[in-house]
């Protein structure tokens, strides 16, 4: 179906909620609606099998228009339906809840109430996700007459309970700080011998306020800010946000800048996924592999810092194109390392789908069928494992995808086997793209001026991570800085797949589940900042930026 | 002279220091194959000293709860176990010091105490990650002990004795890992169970449960532990090597023997994924046990038949 047919069905499926329809872009429906039509307007869409819940979108609109504004987006193909939904802009107004639809949409509405403060009613979980346990009752970090002030740190309430003894389970802590994870999250499981019975997760503890800070800062500055949500998959953010503000201010990208962007993109999923095969095959206890790969990983990494000059934060987008130029001796280096990457990753792929004693731990292990990869809002590699053909690549294709079209991988049987079976044949899928783009490289400019205030409007921009996809709204006031971005990443949609698949299994399976769908946990976590008390590693951005020119001055006198 | 001799042989030789100091260049050959194995340089020679230094000169941390005298008791109990074992094994292709009849049974018993300790030790040590740790422990140790037993079992019911002494000269005149090739097969897979290596290392699984039953200790009381298993290492090969491999002998080419299995499980340890505690007991039973008992059974009859 083309985009212009599903959002006329959209239109005709929404049409009995609907309080006044607009196209804000091509391949956009909004749709506003009442709060209480909105468990309706969701089981109309998904009656008819329209999209997906992708994110929610909490705004304060502030006080000269006193009311708040909750956008939930649906996407299916290119085509995103957005419902949009306006609230009195009290203390805790009602919203009613659709976890019991779209599980996922617990995590988005935790979200909701504890940084919009919005009542979000009968949400099967209310404890807090992001915020720490210190953070004082009623003051909701996005409202616009949100200080730092306020925040100050109350007595911590117990966010997570013990779970109740029943018989002869108890939980299990994972985490924030355990050798499985060397991300900070919490999990407990309960725990029936060896049986898990219950799962509960905590995030929040590498919350940074990126999101309130990119307000304050202005559109150039953000994408450095943007690029250090992730150290894994930083480009994926550079590149969904600088698509997004280039789409608000109509520049059109070199087609060059374009094709070195999608290069680094595919550098940056074959880095990735072979991190992710490491992580993986280390917690099933096979430290041979992990090793093996993550030195082949090195090639890439290497070829990424010369490409780029560095390893892990890139920097190559700028708005309006790239900074660097590939020259033919880059080429060169790029077909070498692809050379040797394709055959060991071919290999990996035979390990992976052969090797005995590795299959004992991941075939019929975790097994997700279609319905419930829908069901639970999978997206990404974990999806396309279980046979759902879900990739913003080939849906919604953007930036250089236009010209060099990727195939689509997907597995029938929705275990850990099919999801490793599935990363290493996208990695070998990711080799062959960089090649053809590098073979085919457009001649032109790297980059176009892009002006310094960006005309006033909103826009979503999504881009598939090596984790599924990305999603951006972004929001302009016409001024230098945006006045809203919310961001959503795919291992927050993951999470709720992953803790129900392991109720059942045993616990030497956990760290394989966890591992399988790659959660990225700096990803999560973005949105406050913490002072505490006479807390001197505070400091403030003047004498950061103070700070900073000292130490550069240092270090230039010492060379 | 004798009470003398007896204290040397306890100090220094064959156990004691000597045995020590072996168990750590044993444990240091190990780390290394594996380490070149996975593409690593591993660990320099010395390492293993080095880190039972740095344990000792560390503080030892008791949990509030944890009874006194079994947290600091049984890593004692677990070395003294294992350096007992010792004094019955032929380390180094050294006839065995001690003998007595029906020694076998005891040498293994003393091997097993170290995992016993190990369980009893995370009990006591009253984490939930100890506990689960000396769980699997312990029924690991129910998965391999008889197998382990059964295989050691083929070479003295073939020689017709229970002491190691004899049954080691025994199969210094027959190749016994000829004549019993499943036996030996199952004895090698057990040292590894026995040991918690890989893939027998679920007791430990680290991205589990931390540290297993030890989660809890730290110091003098870890490396205690630490260098037990080491000890049990090597008596456990020498034992092996003695009973499969050509018995009593050359103390050059004893050593090559062991190194030579050494390497053997280094290969098996890089090769294979970390078996689920289940699947372990599963394996063991269904097929360990039975191999092992079957061997016995073709050598009753055979020795029957051969009478």
């Amino acid at each position: 179906m083309t985009t212009e047919t599903l959002l006329q069905r959209a239109t005709e499926i929404l049409a009995p909620f609907s309080k006044g329809n607009s196209n804000p872009e091509a391949n956009r429906l909004d749709v506003n609606i009442e709060a209480s039509d909105l468990p309706a307007a969701t089981a109309a869409l998904l009656s008819s099998e329209w999209g997906y819940l992708s994110a929610i979108t909490p705004t304060d609109l502030g006080k000269e228009v006193n009311k708040l504004e909750v956008i939930y987006h649906f996407c299916e193909g290119a085509a995103i339906t957005s419902l949009r939904i306006h609230l009195p802009r009290e203390d805790q107004p009602d919203i009613p809840s659709i976890s019991d639809q779209i599980p996922v949409a617990s995590f988005f509405e935790r979200e909701l109430s504890e940084m919009l403060g919005v009542h979000v009613v009968g949400t099967p979980d209310s404890s807090r996700l992001f915020l720490p346990d210190d953070w004082p009752n009623g003051v909701y970090p996005l409202r616009e007459d949100f200080s730092i002030e306020q925040a100050a740190p109350v007595e911590p309430r117990e966010t997570l309970p013990e779970m109740g003894r029943v018989g002869n389970k108890f939980t299990v802590p994972i985490g924030p700080q355990h050798p499985a994870l060397k991300e900070p999250g919490h999990f407990e499981f309960a725990v029936d011998g060896e049986i898990i019975t219950g799962a509960r997760m905590r995030l929040g503890y590498v919350h940074r306020g990126i999101e309130k800070a990119t307000e304050q800062r202005n559109w150039i500055q953000n994408l450095y800010l943007l690029e250090r949500i992730c150290g894994i998959c930083s480009h994926t953010h550079t590149s969904a946000y600088a698509m997004g503000v280039e789409k608000l201010a109509q520049v059109d990208v070199p087609q060059r800048a374009q094709a070195i962007r999608e290069i680094v993109a595919g550098l940056e999923r074959v880095h990735s996924h072979l991190l992710w095969l490491g992580v993986a095959a280390h917690e099933a206890g096979f430290d041979t592999l992990f090793m093996y790969s993550w030195r082949d990983r090195e090639t890439v990494m290497d070829l990424l810092e010369t490409l780029t000059g560095n390893r892990v934060n890139y920097s190559i987008t700028v708005l309006g194109g790239v900074k660097y130029d590939f020259t033919a001796e880059h080429s060169r280096a790029i077909h070498k390392a692809m050379d040797y990457l394709e055959e060991r990753i071919r290999y990996y792929l035979h390990i992976v789908t052969t090797d005995a004693s590795f299959l004992q731990r991941t075939r019929g292990i975790g097994t997700m069928s279609l319905e419930e990869a829908k069901h639970f809002g999978a997206l990404g590699p974990t999806a396309r494992a279980s046979g759902l053909e879900r990739d913003v690549r080939i849906d919604s294709p953007y930036g250089a995808y236009h010209h060099f079209p990727v195939s689509l991988i997907t597995a029938e049987n929705g275990d850990l086997e099919a999801r490793f079976e599935v990363r290493m044949k996208e990695l070998l899928v990711s080799c062959f793209t960089i090649r053809t783009i590098v073979d085919n490289l457009p001649a032109g400019e790297l980059a176009v001026r892009f002006p310094r205030k960006v005309p006033a409007g909103e826009t979503i921009s999504r881009v598939e991570a090596p984790r599924g996809e990305a999603f951006y709204y972004i929001k302009s006031g016409g001024g230098e800085s945006p006045t809203r971005l919310k961001i959503r990443t795919p291992s927050l949609c993951n999470w709720t797949s992953a803790l129900n698949k392991s109720i059942g299994h045993q616990l030497a399976d956990v760290p394989m589940l966890i591992a399988g769908m790659d959660p990225c946990f700096s990803c999560n976590d973005r949105m406050i900042t913490v002072r505490r008390k006479n807390d001197s590693q505070t400091i403030s951005w003047s004498q950061m930026r103070e700070y900073g020119i000292k130490k550069y001055a240092e270090i230039r006198e010492t060379k | 002279m004798s009470v003398l001799a007896s204290l040397l042989s306890l100090m220094f030789f064959p156990a004691g220091i000597s045995l020590i100091l072996s168990g750590m260049l044993y444990e240091w050959a190990d780390r290394k194959l594996v380490a070149r194995f996975q593409n690593r340089i591993g660990p320099r020679w010395f390492q293993p000293l080095a880190d039972t230094i740095k344990l000792l000169s560390k503080e030892e941390i008791k949990p509030h709860s944890a009874h006194n005298l079994l947290f600091y008791g049984l890593p004692i109990v677990a070395l003294s176990g294992a350096l007992t074992a010792a004094l019955y094994t032929p380390i180094l292709g050294f006839s065995p010091i001690y003998s007595f009849q029906g020694d076998l049974i005891v040498a293994l018993y003393l091997l097993s105490l170290l995992t016993m300790c190990t369980g009893l030790a995370g009990w006591n040590g009253a984490s939930r990650f100890s506990l689960i740790g000396a769980t699997r422990s312990l029924t690991q140790l129910f998965a391999y002990e008889a197998p382990f037993l059964l295989a050691l079992l083929g070479p003295a019911m073939a020689a017709g004795t229970w002491t190691i002494k004899d049954i080691s000269a025994y199969a210094g005149n027959h190749w016994m890992f000829l004549a019993q090739p499943v036996g030996f097969v199952v004895a090698l897979i057990g040292l590894m169970g026995k040991l918690e290596l890989p893939p027998f290392d679920a007791p430990e699984a680290e991205t589990e449960i931390v540290a297993g039953a030890l989660t809890e200790y730290s110091g003098r009381g870890l490396a205690l532990f630490h260098i037990g298993k080491s000890v049990e290492l090597v008596v456990a090969i020498s034992l092996v090597t003695a009973f499969y491999l050509g018995g009593i002998g050359n103390p050059l080419i004893f050593l090559l023997k062991t190194l030579i299995i050494l390497l053997f499980m280094a290969m098996l340890q890089s090769m294979l994924t970390r078996l689920r505690i289940d699947q372990t007991v599963g394996m063991w039973w269904r097929f360990g046990a039975l191999l092992a008992l079957l061997q016995i059974l073709v050598i009753v009859l055979l020795k029957g038949w051969l009478s």
